[in-house]
């Protein structure tokens, strides 16, 4: 009785400090972006802001083509996340169910990209993007966000779907369904969770990509959160930390947004293939 | 009686997968209304019998009809089939009433009279109550009237199952397995059964087809096949306890075996031969023939009882429960003749022979 009671102190305190220790980045990063510039490099610092500001956030709104990065975000993710999961959700379903030749050898091919560091695949795609005339555009970022995201989210549904009982489909064709019915009707609700949570892992991970975006998109116009702050505030002769910050803290509030409601459908995705839901 | 609407067929149907023969040379006609078990052990070929009639899968070879028309190219859903699957198959994200409408909202009945279906579908199957749950909520035995209930919604004309009672424990299954009985009689459709248990496909069914290894070993009535086994694999197959199969020699005009010789007279006797012996044609405590018991199972209305033999086989013998039995004696037996199965050793195909009184 008394060691159970050690044991969930001390692992409630290894749990808080972690907690802490991930968590404290994030709080600093709310107190910097509301704290007037002349606070912040004041020594000794403060930790709570003495004045609290939103000429930041203000400035970013009104000021700076911030929204129009926001903008290119929301719709680049949108339209990857849309592209790769029609694509997996059919295609997992297709390598789960069909037999044809080279099934598995495709399935596994599919991982290769995975193989290879992105900065590999940066050049060539690049020069594909330019040779079919698409470079510098949020399309070619749509494509390029496909080709890694897509492998992933193949192989995530395609655990989920290998645990839809392949008598549910064959049922659905007796009672009269045809194919694409029997997809829709009975294998694509039993799959929600999984094609939910590969939802979320394809925007997050367009939502969040840097490198591409940087080499890929050169103009305003067509830039991302993640390159658009960064050349904005970022010079060799100057760093606007309290722009940057309200800048993070507006990019990190659409996927908290997401995370709030479906987390446990993310969780549920990771676990796939383990343990049957 | 039989209606040729009803009627199932099988010409010449062969099935593989890459190199692997699952059913081969099948030829098979099931009478309309007709109640057929495909029975066999498993991976004799019953259940992928049963998906190519389904249309799940498609023959190699062959032509499958329904009714007089073949349905090769016909998509399962335009076959007038319904299909019982052993895992049931029920689509978890509806409700029951949802479950048994789905193959009528597929065949574009209209909402109330759907409802009504439904509802007469629900009465027969006593799963009235149960109509909002969803299939997670509801007993083994409830899922089970729930996928009889789809099935039954749409009156087909051919009833397939697959193995349908082998997920309930043994009370529901024999309650079941009336209850089926009962509704083919009351519906008069066709039904093909696919089990492994032989005592399913005793009991429910009109005529019998065995399967093994891909091939139609026999397809008769129950007691045809029980009284008459084709062939080897069928007489060890049927029949619980196991018939006792002893491999002999014609000599003299005899079938020759250490622990018996019995006189026969046939056409085209071969020299080898196997005599197979069913536990209940065996008369203990008189006769020619000698044995030692090795072990008694008493099983309340029965003792089943191992004879070692002469030349080292082994008998099954069903005795009376009250025999005065006991393993490591030695006992007298005989056979009644006129119920002795004999079969070619060479190929297994049963011979015709008259058999007379044996001796040691």
């Amino acid at each position: 009785m008394r060691r159970s009671l050690l044991g969930g102190i001390a692992f409630n305190l290894l749990a808080w400090t972690m907690v802490f220790i991930v968590a404290f980045p994030l709080v600093w990063m709310v107190i910097t972006s509301v704290k007037p510039q002349f606070e912040l490099f004041r020594i000794p610092p403060t930790f709570w802001p003495e004045q609290v500001t939103f000429e930041h956030y203000a400035r970013l709104l009104f000021e700076t083509p911030f929204l129009t990065y926001m903008r290119n975000s929301l719709l680049l993710s949108t339209t990857t996340t849309i592209l790769v999961v029609a694509v997996a959700t059919l295609g997992a379903h297709s390598l789960v169910r069909f037999r044809y030749r080279g099934r598995e050898a495709l399935a596994q091919l599919v991982l290769f990209t995975y193989l290879l560091p992105s900065v590999v695949l940066l050049l060539p795609l690049y020069l594909m993007m330019v040779w079919i005339g698409v470079a510098n555009s949020l399309f070619s970022l749509v494509i390029a966000y496909t080709t890694f995201a897509l492998p992933y989210a193949l192989w995530l549904l395609r655990s989920f779907m290998q645990g839809i009982p392949e008598d549910l489909e064959s049922a659905a064709l007796v009672d009269g369904a045809t194919r694409m019915e029997a997809f829709f009707d009975v294998i694509l609700p039993q799959a929600l969770p999984g094609i939910i949570s590969t939802c979320l892992f394809t925007f997050i991970l367009s939502w969040n990509e840097y490198l591409y975006a940087l080499v890929l998109v050169n103009t305003d116009a067509v830039r991302p959160l993640t390159t658009g702050v960064m050349s904005m505030l970022v010079s060799a002769f100057n760093i606007e930390w309290s722009l940057l910050m309200a800048a993070s803290v507006m990019m990190s509030i659409p996927l908290i947004i997401i995370f709030a409601f479906l987390q446990k459908f993310l969780t549920q995705g990771f676990g796939a293939g383990g343990v049957k839901g | 009686m039989s209606d040729p609407l009803f009627e199932v067929r099988f010409s010449g149907v062969r099935k593989a997968f890459g190199n692997a023969v699952a059913v081969r040379d099948l030829d098979l006609t099931i009478a309309g209304g007709e109640f057929v078990a495909l029975l066999g052990p498993s991976g004799c070929g019953k259940t992928t019998t049963l998906r190519m009639l389904a249309g799940l899968e498609f023959p190699t070879e062959g032509a499958i009809s329904i009714g007089g028309r073949v349905v090769n190219a016909v998509a399962p859903g335009a076959r007038d089939i319904a299909m019982v699957f052993q895992s049931y198959a029920l689509y978890p994200h509806m409700t029951v009433a949802q479950n048994i409408a789905y193959p009528l909202r597929k065949r574009g009945v209209a909402k109330a009279e759907r409802a009504l279906r439904v509802q007469q579908v629900a009465d027969t199957l006593q799963l009235t109550a149960l109509l909002e749950r969803r299939p997670r909520q509801l007993s083994g035995g409830q899922q089970q009237r729930v996928a009889l209930g789809r099935a039954l919604v749409r009156d087909p004309r051919v009833f397939l199952l697959d193995e349908p009672l082998s997920n309930l424990d043994a009370k529901l299954r024999s309650h079941m397995r009336a209850e089926l009985i009962e509704l083919h009689r009351r519906i008069r459709r066709t039904f093909v059964y696919v089990t492994h248990d032989q005592l399913e496909a005793m009991t429910m069914s009109d005529r019998i087809a065995v399967m093994h290894e891909g091939a139609l070993q026999q397809f008769g009535t129950p007691a045809e096949v029980y009284n008459q086994p084709a062939n080897l694999f069928v007489a060890g197959f049927i029949g619980a306890p196991a018939m006792t199969l002893l491999h002999g020699a014609l000599r003299e005009g005899a079938f020759s075996h250490p622990a018996i010789t019995l006189p026969l007279s046939g056409p085209a006797l071969t020299p080898t031969l196997v005599l197979g012996i069913r536990p209940e044609d065996v008369v203990l405590g008189e006769g020619p023939c000698v044995g030692r018991i090795r072990l008694v199972e008493p099983t309340g209305h029965e003792q089943i009882v191992a004879l070692d033999l002469p030349g080292g086989d082994s008998l099954t013998v069903r005795a009376a429960p009250d025999a005065p039995l006991r393993a490591g004696e030695a006992v007298a037996w005989s056979v009644r003749p006129q119920r002795l199965h004999l079969f070619d050793a060479s190929n297994g195909q049963r011979l015709a022979a008259t058999m007379t009184e044996a001796s040691a």
